[in-house]
């Protein structure tokens, strides 16, 4: 919201507090002021024509002027004819910047001097009327334009959803007297001055049909007035403000949402149908044409102003064009409302359109504001546009606001902050605020709120006010007293044991990625793993509408979008978690979330290539077990969605499967716009977590070993770890270790067959072997795999 | 046959002639060889000699060997001392010519940064909290002092499934299941993770972000307490030269409540481009636990008290590592992910 600093001047003597030091001040109290805006009017000067004349020779029509500028007169050349003799105008000497960035220069055009600029309204940045220069009302030639216009600044602030007070100069500078302890030069409630007559609830009559969606509605009445242009002062203040004026009704209007931040609306009076005014729900079907020129077609739960036929306004939204204040207008309604927050905010986002009032109304405002602004505007009325203010206005008000009492113990202060404010100093904070502080015997106070603030409830509620006012500056950083009698101990948390997994992948070249949760639901269901996703009911996009039940999808876009951008070679992973929708009955409760280790890599393009990475893969997944301390993994055929039906092992802990291992589908892989092949896991890491165990030393072997090799022939069909398996039986305890270490195929081993070649290592843990005991456990061994899986060997 | 003298002259002759190792170790073996060596042949016949022979023979022979073996172990050493000589040009290499790479792969930064901050903290005794991301409304809004038609409620404006589950708008619901779980204070943890917020995506906010928020519950806390835990953190992770200042501010869920300030790494707080000549960068929000958001997690306002803050961790990796884009977080890009 932009607030000017020569309005706030209005309420509050802000002699030698500079605009940069208000808006400091005003950041120390809570509205934040994120940027401030000067325009310095200090170097301009006034001046009076004396003379204007054409330009004899330039071929644009040039008007020489002479002009006072005190004490002496200069020659300055203008483009505009409006300075006549005896104006009074803006004058930049040779050497200023003005406003607008532009340099004035000592110049001579077609043989005349010209000694500076008489400047427009664009110039000076005080308006977009740059047809002529701009015309002064007052001043003495000579002297600072600041004594006519004083110097503009405007700040842009951010008022937190609590002060709606505070969305008003008014409200501001309230916050501005506290922080710098001077006095408001004005009362909150301004005097209501209306006498004609007839009374104005007698010329306008107003129902609240609904009245849980507006607590009061202020009908004022205004006749006779001369609807024209506002005055100089009001029409700049509104566009420092941003707000573009219009005549001078609906700009007083918009000029007291701007000061009380109460919004305001006036209509003409011999408009409204019946003289009636029914606050009441639209009804289906009723449509209104918007002050904005848009028709709006109105529903059954939005809150309208309507006469006798039809509504004539969208409550605290928009006002209709029907019933607008216009040039010929000489009777007027002058409404003052408070509306029920949430109703606005619905109504107005309905329609994608969030106006000043609606941007109040939304956050709740006192209904002590509407007859405050309704009287503010009534008396501003009178003064720029004449007319008569009616006594005795309809004011209905079914829900009178309820006063706050708030029992505070003072030293709550001195408590919540840490440090001591004088009692006396809390109480001045709270008065200069506006708060009614009354100490009780016990020393308790009892402290009421001023009308305006219905965010003030509870006793922290005046710590804070306290607080802010005092200067949390002041309060000095202190740590929380290590005097405990009980605490939790400390463990590590899941991502910092996790840790150890991450530093297996680092080390074998995988890099981490973050990858947003949601996905598209569509593509979820291409790739048939949509099953159990929810789906976000009011998604941004279709591309982020669903939650993902995999990591995988997303980690085989990271390597198309890397491949894209010319990286071959990608290895990447993710942990992060996965949603899964309830089953059965329970699909309304919270889902599922595990928290999952995925892994993609480039898998080459060939079938060899591919199948090395998959046991690639299987290392890295087997080092990271390793790493985070838990039992191995076994590993056994499967099929699963988004994996290559031949090479896809499910991953088991004991009997817990933790996911799936092995090649990405093809059709996925291409579906993704890849070439050549993936290889990928994903597994669940909690059961891991939970059956990791600190690692338990065993001691040195004190004997030697006897190291084997051995070459088994099988069919095909024979899988490694069912050989290794029988080895191990078969082996007993003096077989320390064995594992495949070559797969061959080709000559000597007959079609159909392969050769799988293993590494035997025998100890025993009492005694050094002889080759002949080790010589029997081989026959045992190659015995047990003939019997088993029709093993032959070769030498 | 020659005597000792003589085979003694005869091998140190050869010794010193002598040029490598090889050849010194051709004359060891020559002379010195238990079986068929010189020095052995020479004793060979000693048995032939009258016994007041042997004994001179023997003692000529013992001299003999321990000259030739001296010889041997000095000429090693001056043709070690010789070969180590000139290494330094027999087996220079180009020390410019750069390794072979590592292959490494990368934590990401978010990683990272929020280990830090989990590493300060738990360094103050703070513990790690985890929660669903996926949450009810009563957990994400009501139990936090926002009911249905709050104002505030637009700053979590959220993504829903069904009227009452959302994506969480910030980690502040497991504040509230911690305080649920753990019933008696002292309660002092951390919440990293994952929110959403319906925002369109740019270049300053996404509507998925990381925060960190922190609880204190504990007997007497101030809002001293507060600003020391959040510049003794700050300092930890930025510098000692950095300064904080909280800002009044509003959240439904604190009271007072502030926004906190740290200031500008560049230009030290004078004022500069990169902080919009503010001084300070706005780094979260933080502020006593409203009495009735203690109430809905158990636990018992009048007897004890609590801070909270919460941040975002990208805001903090934007900070640290000057990082202009938050996207560039989740976009996956490696060559941005190699570069931490």
């Amino acid at each position: 919201m932009k607030i000017s600093y020569e309005w706030l001047g209005d309420f509050v003597d802000l002699g030698g507090v500079s605009p940069k030091e208000a808006a400091e001040v005003l950041t120390r109290l809570g509205i934040e002021v994120e940027s401030l805006n000067v325009i310095d009017l200090s170097q301009i000067i006034v001046g009076k024509v004396i003379e204007q004349k054409k330009h004899p020779k330039s071929r644009n029509p040039l008007w020489v002027h002479q002009v006072d500028i005190g004490g002496r007169t200069e020659q300055i050349i203008a483009g505009a004819d409006n300075a006549v003799p005896g104006s009074l105008v803006p004058v930049a000497l040779p050497g200023t910047t003005v406003p607008n960035g532009k340099l004035v220069k000592d110049l001579n055009i077609a043989g005349f001097s010209a000694k500076g600029m008489l400047c427009s309204a664009e110039e000076l940045l005080l308006g977009d009327d740059h047809s002529g220069i701009l015309i002064l009302d007052s001043g003495k030639p000579g002297d600072s334009l600041t004594t006519v216009i004083p110097s503009q600044a405007t700040m842009d602030v951010e008022v937190t959803s609590n002060r709606p007070d505070c969305t008003g100069h008014l409200g501001v500078a309230r916050e501005l007297a506290a922080g710098v302890d001077r006095p408001m030069k004005v009362d909150f409630m301004p005097a209501f001055t209306g006498k004609a007559e007839p009374a104005g609830r007698d010329l306008v009559k107003v129902t609240i049909d609904d009245s849980d969606l507006c607590s009061r509605y202020i009908g004022g009445v205004i006749t006779g007035v001369k609807v024209g242009n506002s005055p100089d002062w009001l029409q700049r203040r509104l566009r420092a403000c941003g707000v573009r004026p219009i005549n001078n009704i609906v700009d007083i209007t918009n000029y007291v949402l701007l000061e009380y931040a109460q919004p305001l609306h006036a209509f003409d009076r011999a408009k409204l149908s019946g003289g009636e005014v029914h606050v009441r729900r639209a009804r289906a079907g009723e449509k209104l044409l918007c002050l904005d020129g848009v028709e709006r077609e109105l529903t059954p739960e939005m809150l309208v102003i309507a006469d006798a036929d039809k509504p004539v306004a969208i409550a605290g939204v928009i006002g209709g064009e029907e019933t607008a204040v216009t040039d010929t207008t000489t009777d007027m309604l002058l409404e003052a409302a408070t509306f029920n927050g949430p109703s606005v905010r619905q109504t107005a986002r309905a329609f994608g359109l969030r106006t000043e009032a609606s941007a109040r109304f939304e956050k709740g405002l006192p209904a002590e504001l509407a007859l405050a602004g309704a009287r503010r505007a009534a008396a501003l009325i009178v003064e720029l546009a004449g007319g008569a203010v009616h006594r005795e206005w309809a004011d209905v008000y079914p829900r009178p606001q309820e006063p706050v009492r708030i029992r505070l113990k003072p030293w709550l202060v001195d408590e919540v902050l840490g440090i001591h404010v004088p009692l006396e100093d809390s109480e001045a904070i709270l008065v200069r605020l506006g708060f009614h502080v009354r100490v009780l015997g016990d020393g308790e106070w009892d402290v009421l709120p001023p009308v305006f603030r219905l965010d003030v409830s509870i006793p922290e509620d005046l710590v804070e006010e306290v607080g802010r006012v005092w200067g949390y500056d002041r309060v000095p950083p202190t740590l929380p007293g290590r005097q405990r009698d009980r605490w939790t101990p400390s463990t590590p948390s899941m991502g910092r044991r996790l840790d150890a997994a991450r530093q297996v992948l680092a080390g074998a070249g995988f890099t981490e990625t973050w990858n947003p949760a949601l996905v598209s639901g569509r593509v979820l269901e291409q790739l048939r793993v949509g099953a159990r996703a929810l789906r976000v009911s009011n998604a941004l996009s279709d591309d982020m509408d669903t939650l993902r039940t995999s990591l995988l999808p997303s980690l085989v876009n990271v390597v198309a979008l890397n491949r894209d951008r010319g990286r071959s070679d990608v290895k990447v992973y993710e942990i992060a978690t996965v949603f899964l929708a309830r089953v059965g009955d329970k699909t309304t409760q919270q889902p599922e979330e595990p928290q999952r280790l995925g892994v993609v890599a480039d898998a080459g393009a060939t079938a060899e290539s591919g199948r090395a990475a998959f046991y690639a893969m299987k290392s890295v997944l087997d080092a990271c077990i390793s790493e985070l301390g838990a039992p191995p993994c076994t590993f056994q055929r499967a099929s699963a969605e988004l994996f290559h039906p031949g090479r896809c092992a499910a991953v088991f802990q004991d009997a817990r499967q933790l996911g799936y291992l092995g090649e990405i589908h093809p059709s996925v892989v291409t579906g993704a716009n890849l070439e050549g092949r993936l290889v990928a896991m994903e597994i669940d890491v909690e059961p891991v977590l939970a059956a990791a165990s600190a690692v338990r030393a065993r001691p040195l072997p004190r004997f030697p070993a006897i190291e084997r090799d051995l070459a088994v022939v099988v069919e095909e069909h024979v899988a490694a770890g069912a050989l290794l398996a029988a080895i191990k039986e078969a082996g007993r305890d003096v077989l320390e270790n064995t594992r495949p270490f070559d797969e061959y195929r080709g000559a000597q081993v007959p079609d159909g067959s392969k050769s799988v070649a293993f590494a035997l290592t025998f100890r025993s843990p009492e005694r050094t072997l002889t080759d002949a005991e080790v010589d029997n456990v081989m026959v045992e061994i190659k015995l047990a795999l003939e019997k088993k899986h029709g093993a032959r060997f070769r030498e | 046959m020659s005597n000792p003298q003589e085979l003694t002259q005869e091998a140190l002759a050869a010794i010193a002639r002598a040029q490598t190792e090889a050849e010194v170790a051709a004359i060891e073996v020559d002379y010195l060889r238990r079986k068929n060596g010189r020095l052995s042949s020479l004793l060979s016949e000693i048995g032939k000699l009258p016994p007041e022979e042997r004994a001179a023979l023997g003692q000529a022979a013992n001299e003999a060997k321990r000259a030739i073996e001296a010889a041997l172990a000095a000429k090693r050493q001056e043709l070690e001392e010789a070969r180590l000589a000139d290494i330094a040009e027999t087996e220079a290499i180009d020390i410019t010519f750069p390794g072979p790479p590592l292959g490494r792969g990368h934590l990401h930064v978010l990683t990272q940064v929020q280990r830090q901050i989990e590493t300060v903290l738990e360094s103050m005794g703070y513990q790690v909290e985890l929660g669903p991301e996926v949450e009810t409304e009563w957990y994400n809004f009501e139990a936090l002092n926002i009911p249905p038609g709050h104002p505030a409620r637009e700053n979590w404006d959220s993504f829903y499934f069904t009227p009452d589950l959302l994506l969480r708008a910030h980690t502040s619901p497991v504040q509230i299941r911690a305080m649920q779980r753990i019933k008696e204070p002292p309660i002092y943890i951390i919440t990293p993770g994952r929110c959403y917020r319906r925002d369109a995506p740019e270049a300053t906010r996404l509507p998925y972000f990381s925060q960190v928020e922190g609880l204190a519950v504990d007997k007497a806390l101030t809002v001293g307490d507060m600003k020391g835990t959040l510049l003794y953190m700050i300092q930890s992770l930025y510098g000692e030269e950095r300064k904080v200042r909280v800002r009044p501010s509003y959240f439904p869920f604190t009271e007072p409540s502030f926004e906190f300030d740290v200031t500008c790494g560049i230009c030290a707080g004078a004022g500069c481009k990169s902080c919009r000549h503010k001084g300070w960068l706005e780094v979260g929000g933080c502020g006593m636990v409203h009495p009735q958001v203690l109430r809905n997690g158990g636990i018992d306002p009048t007897k004890w008290n609590g801070y909270a803050w919460g941040f975002g961790i990208e805001r903090m990796a934007m900070l640290k590592h000057d990082v202009e884009d938050i996207r560039l977080f989740y976009e996956s890009d490696l060559r941005f992910l190699e570069q931490f």
